[in-house]
């Protein structure tokens, strides 16, 4: 019965969440913001233009997607480098380090019950609202099963990257910098604030070969492209795949000889 | 029997930039590669028997912590080995973490915005915790302190006593047969420093837990802890109890005399003539030996080493030559033999 430890967790997770309703509410509408300002943007870019259709996007594609990837960057959202900074920071770590269950595992599964809380207050009233409004816009169909695996994907890929960011804060030992590089990075890189189609050519090139746009840009193609062959479809989840088992190595590895470094060195 | 943690040379060096001096030298800093080797538990030894409380002491920065976290394996030895409970901590950390309880001071383990019951029944899974275990463990619990003032606060809100308790309770309830406690009596006040002592008390006799404690407060060690190691500066300088370190630092007995029939009305003037003459009677009487003299609530009070002199005849010396109106004799407490170790006042000649 060692599940019993994880489930544990992640059920004290949703509890602790649950104890800061302001903070829900304050990013819903932290959220409602950034999409007005998102709508009013994207409106002038296109009645700028002479075509409606720019990079192969309406106007409404442009706005649903953006809405939908606001909707998983936020529901993905844990807290892991502030967390782990913290820990680093005032030296909390020693104390999770002596818990029987590795310090990666610890922070996923405590940061899990965050993250079911917000499949509930984000992604899913999103996608049912983003449903009806669009009239229907978004296809049901085995596209959404593809999304649902891939979301799988990026979730992980997410927290590898973000565990190794939280990592270098060992050796930087500044927060508030460091998260901010991340969130922008990860933001821009994964196509969670601009479609990767509106990317220049070699600028998208680069993204494509990185591994953030694994996280947002890999499920929301999957979800709004029901075209798709299956050959298409196996290509993204692949390469999702081995960015996921990439991130999963280089963030245990890497936190391993971090923390052998301060273990020997004292940091 | 075989003891349950055994330290052996044990050497840990930290490697710290040496650090300079305002905003130039820390930008210098940046790319300084100006290193200095900091020895903060040097050579310890020593084995730990199932059951035992030991007091860790020693001054600020003697390198308590540090051998605490080595012990937990956190911290890998520079030098030297560790078993606790037949595992080497730093090379199997989640593994030993099955067989331990800490309280590192001030920072807890606790959920931060969860009710502390609800720490304690996660802590029961993630420890793997049978619920009858855990039943029974709770049981014990309330019957040492009264469960229900404090566990359905949310931690934040607890004062920091509380939250100690909180803690100590937390490292005890998976039943570990070691739990190291790292100062948690610092900053609480003398009701809470008594259950705190009462209940590590009680725990270790249940449970027969073995009981690693550092701490500063002369109060825990005279409570808690038979056996007392003391280390400065990374070195071990004591390992046995109590009785002994009063035996091997000198049997030190305090002799307050009253020479006025009024002490009250007694001058400052008046009181350090009467320090200067006692001091040099108590010179010309025994040139070879130390006895400081001070003066303490307006009457004179010399420090005697019963080793040297005893307490009878230097009563003998000042009446002699004083009238003595009143005196009194007092033991040395444990503190002041600490303290004088610390100072690294030569008391044994
Ligand atoms: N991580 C570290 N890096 C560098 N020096 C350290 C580190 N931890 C402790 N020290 C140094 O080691 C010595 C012992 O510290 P510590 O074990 O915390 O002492 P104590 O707990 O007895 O007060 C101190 O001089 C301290 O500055
Ligand atoms: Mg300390």
């Amino acid at each position: 019965m060692k599940c019993r430890k994880y489930l544990s967790m992640i059920k004290a997770g949703i509890m602790e969440d649950m104890q800061f309703r302001g903070a829900i509410i304050m990013t819903f509408f932290g959220n409602l913001l950034y999409l007005l300002l998102a709508f009013f943007l994207w409106k002038a870019i296109f009645e700028s233009s002479d075509s409606p259709v720019i990079n192969g996007m309406t106007f409404s594609d442009t706005i649903i997607y953006l809405v939908f990837a606001a909707a998983l960057f936020n529901f993905m959202e844990m807290w892991t480098v502030w967390n782990m900074g913290r820990d680093i920071q005032d030296g909390k770590i020693v104390v999770d380090l002596l818990m029987p269950c590795g310090y990666r595992r610890l922070r996923l599964f405590r940061g899990l019950g965050e993250v079911i809380v917000n499949f509930f207050t984000t992604l899913l009233p999103t996608a049912i609202i983003v449903y009806f409004i669009s009239g229907k816009a978004i296809h049901l169909g085995l596209n959404i099963l593809w999304f649902l695996i891939s979301v799988f994907f990026s979730f992980f890929i997410n927290y590898y990257i973000e565990f190794i960011v939280g990592t270098i804060i060992m050796y930087t030992e500044s927060i508030w910098g460091i998260d901010i590089m991340k969130e922008v990075v990860v933001g821009v890189l994964s196509g969670a604030m601009i479609p990767l189609a509106f990317f220049p050519e070699g600028f998208k090139q680069i993204a494509l070969a990185l591994p953030f746009h694994a996280i947002i840009d890999s499920p929301m193609t999957l979800l709004l492209h029901p075209e798709y062959g299956l050959t298409d479809v196996v290509n993204i989840l692949a390469m999702q795949v081995l960015w996921f088992v990439v991130m999963g190595i280089l963030s245990d590895v890497f936190f391993k000889f971090s923390l052998r470094r301060i273990t020997v060195n004292g940091g | 029997m075989e003891p349950i943690i055994q330290v052996n040379n044990v050497t840990k060096e930290f490697k710290v930039l040496n650090r300079s001096e305002g905003l130039k030298g820390s930008i210098k800093d940046l790319f300084s590669h100006d290193y200095k080797i900091v020895r903060a538990v040097d050579n310890v030894s020593m084995d730990i028997g199932q059951g035992e409380i030991v007091g860790y002491l020693g001054p600020n920065g003697a390198g308590k912590s540090t051998t605490i976290k080595m012990m937990t394996g956190v911290l890998k030895p520079t030098s030297g080995s560790i078993i606790c409970n037949g595992v080497v901590p730093y090379d199997k950390r989640t593994l030993n973490a099955q067989n331990i309880g800490v309280v590192f001071g001030q920072r807890s383990q606790l959920w931060w915005a969860l009710p502390a019951i609800e720490s304690f029944n996660i802590l029961k899974d993630i420890y793997l915790v049978e619920d009858k275990d855990y039943k029974d463990m709770l049981e014990l619990y309330s019957t040492l302190v009264d469960m229900d003032s404090i566990m359905h606060k949310p931690v934040r809100q607890m004062s920091l006593g509380q939250r100690t308790l909180c803690d100590i309770l937390a490292s005890f309830l998976h039943n570990p047969p070691v739990v190291f406690l790292d100062e948690p009596t610092i900053g609480l006040d003398v009701a809470m420093k008594a259950k705190i002592r009462e209940l590590v008390k009680m725990l270790n006799k249940e449970k027969n837990t073995t009981v690693i404690l550092t701490t500063h407060d002369m109060g825990d060690v005279d409570a808690l802890c038979e056996r007392i190691v003391i280390i400065d500066k990374g070195k071990k300088i004591y390992d046995n109890d109590i009785e002994h370190l009063t035996g091997l630092f000198g049997a030190y007995r305090t002799l307050s005399v009253s020479l006025s029939k009024n002490k009250e009305i007694l001058t400052k003037e008046e009181l350090e003539q009467m320090e200067t003459s006692v001091s040099n009677l108590l010179r010309e009487q025994w040139p070879d030996v130390d006895m400081p003299v001070s003066i303490e609530d307006n009457e004179i009070q010399i420090l005697v080493n019963e080793a040297f002199t005893g307490v009878v005849k230097v009563i003998n010396a000042v009446q002699d030559k004083y009238k003595v109106y009143d005196m009194h004799i007092t033991e040395i407490s444990t503190e002041s033999v600490i303290r004088k170790i610390y100072d690294g006042s030569k008391i044994v000649k």
